[in-house]
């Protein structure tokens, strides 16, 4: 039986090999390749974007933009994150379908949360970013929906999961002494859940980071608008020092957030 | 546990860790925890303290009456020309611009896995200076540093600040933002796939390389075997990210709905909005099943 489950796998295995390179072929094939890949002033613009790649500019009022900026984009990504929680964490509860005992209240909970976070996350925010922009006009709020918005459907969707996964005997043990529903979610089940809630809401906010800084594009400000006013002007070396601006900055945020989950990791035995 | 929550980006876990005392960590993390509270007060206060912001107007009427009116032009309220979505051939039109926008993600996609394969091995510390290294010379852990640092170059930046460079170099068309989406991905699937194999078992590793297979053999039938399943399923994952970004790289790169989205709303042409949200909505409805067909077949 092992052997035919290995047969299987194997057999499994090479018709997901076979259907991946094709469809890869095919898409290539959908990709216009156009007259020639780089355009006439392309490599000379490659060497002028590596060349500046090692002097950027380091000025200093283009360094104090980059801070400032660095900060601007650290603001919505973090005022982001707070509204993601303000999702994520109730709906999560909701979709994971644990505070309620009835079984059709807890399927219509599960259902109708999931389907919200469903909806919120498979929309990017920068999509988001422009509809907000359009709807209530260029102000911060509406990149701190956009954000908020598709981070609350990825973190309700995780914290249901997790919630859901949590070992049953010690809820066992914790209703037998007579504890509601509400009791054992509230002094079992999150406490249990929460080390890697939190691990996931962190690594949520490197990403967060990252999409705040392309929010610029759609008018607000930030890092990402510095790089854009940057090539704009076809100023390489001065977008370097931009781009620099935003390793350093996901390079902290990196750094810090896995310092915490390595804690909460050990936390958690 | 927690290790593929999540779209295509595991919860990295603290692997091999040296212990440490009690009381620090949890000084660590408490200390975290204030400075997530203290930044999160000062990145409210730097969002409503902002110049332009126009709190009168975010919560009020007339913000309310503006997403109203949006809204309505979304639906076709606001205009008397006919909306798109009862015009077959928007439909047609828009549905051939999913299908060019699908063909960008599985071809960015797969160079992402293309480059992340070539080179992941040279990534993983275990492989490149420690108990599976072929050779112990610098010139083999040199290459070390460099991946790890073209991994992290190549993700710290956004697809669409890639696609804003590369519309520089490449001809005008859908490259640009695939090898845009290719850069990041490829960094991205290139750092797990190194920490997949820093992660194996090792003990398999060993036990062929009792049975007298050299160093290159062990990586090549003991390492490559055991990390190209769980690299196919972040792929899987990252595929899920991917269609959701190619929109998104094709506001500044051409290709897809991303670039109609990007005229339809400089224009004005709301109806037609509704229709490429429609189909992109499809897309990742169909990227998320199939993705999820595939991995069962993987595994």
């Amino acid at each position: 039986m092992n052997e035919r489950a290995t047969a299987d796998s194997l057999g499994g295995r090479g018709a997901l090999t076979a259907i991946l390179l094709i469809a890869f072929a095919i898409s290539l094939t959908g990709v216009g390749w156009g007259d020639g890949l780089i355009n006439a002033g392309g490599v000379r613009a490659v060497g002028q974007i590596l060349a500046a790649a090692i002097q950027p500019q380091l000025d200093l009022d283009v360094l104090s933009i980059g801070a400032r900026s660095t900060w601007t984009t650290l603001a919505y990504a973090w005022a982001g994150m707070t509204v993601a929680l303000a999702i994520g964490l109730p709906l999560g509860i909701i979709g994971s379908g644990t505070v309620v005992r009835s079984p059709w209240t807890r399927r219509w909970n599960i259902s109708s949360a999931r389907f919200a976070l469903a909806v919120f996350r498979s929309i990017h925010e920068l999509v988001w970013a422009w509809l907000f922009v359009a709807a209530l006009g260029l102000s911060p709020m509406a990149g701190v929906l956009a954000l908020g918005l598709p981070y609350g459907g990825i973190l309700g969707r995780i914290y249901a999961e997790l919630l859901q996964d949590v070992p049953e005997a010690p809820l066992r043990a914790l209703r037998s002494t007579g504890a509601s529903e509400w009791r054992v979610f509230w002094f079992g089940r999150l406490p249990m859940a929460l080390p890697d809630m939190l691990s996931y809401t962190f690594y949520r906010l490197e990403c967060g980071i990252r999409s705040a800084a392309i929010l610029s594009f759609v008018g607000l400000g930030g890092l990402g608008h510095n790089i854009q006013i940057s090539l704009q002007d076809i100023d390489y070396s001065r977008m370097w020092t931009f781009i620099y601006f935003l390793i350093a900055l996901v390079l902290v945020v990196d750094l810090w957030s896995s310092l915490v989950r390595r804690r909460v990791a050990i936390e958690q035995g | 546990m927690a290790a593929q929550y999540g779209r295509g980006e595991p919860v990295a876990r603290g692997g091999a860790t040296a212990p440490i005392a009690p009381a620090r960590r949890i000084g660590f993390l408490a200390a975290s925890a204030v400075i997530a509270f203290v930044m999160a007060l000062a990145a409210w206060a730097t969002i409503i303290g902002d110049d332009n912001f126009p709190s009168r107007n975010v919560f009020s009427l007339d913000s309310v009456a503006r997403a109203a009116d949006f809204a309505g032009g979304m639906v076709g309220a606001e205009s008397s020309a006919s909306p798109a979505f009862y015009n077959p051939d928007e439909w047609a039109e828009k549905a051939r611009l999913a299908g060019e926008t699908l063909a960008m993600s599985v071809a960015a996609a797969g160079l992402a896995a293309l480059g992340a394969l070539a080179l992941f091995m040279f990534g993983a510390r275990n492989v490149m200076m420690g108990s599976l290294a072929p050779y112990r010379s610098p010139f083999w852990t040199a290459p070390f540093f460099l991946v790890r640092g073209l991994f992290t170059v190549s993700r710290a930046v956004p697809e669409l600040v890639w696609a804003m460079i590369l519309v520089f170099v490449f001809t005008q068309g859908t490259l640009p933002g695939v090898i845009a989406l290719a850069i990041h991905n490829g960094g991205i699937l290139g750092k797990l796939g190194s920490e997949i194999v820093e992660g194996l078992d090792t003990r398999p590793m060993r036990a062929l390389r009792s049975t007298g297979a050299g160093r290159m053999q062990v990586l090549l039938y003991g390492v490559l075997p055991e990390a190209l399943p769980k690299f196919i399923t972040y792929l899987f994952y990252r595929w899920e990210v991917i269609i959701r970004t190619t929109i998104v790289v094709g506001f500044v790169a051409a290709g897809g709905l991303g670039t109609e989205f990007r005229l339809a709303m400089s224009h004005f042409k709301f109806t037609e909005v509704t229709l490429i949200l429609f189909w992109y909505l499809v897309l990742v409805l169909f990227v998320d099943i199939v993705s999820g067909q595939l991995r069962r077949l993987g595994n």
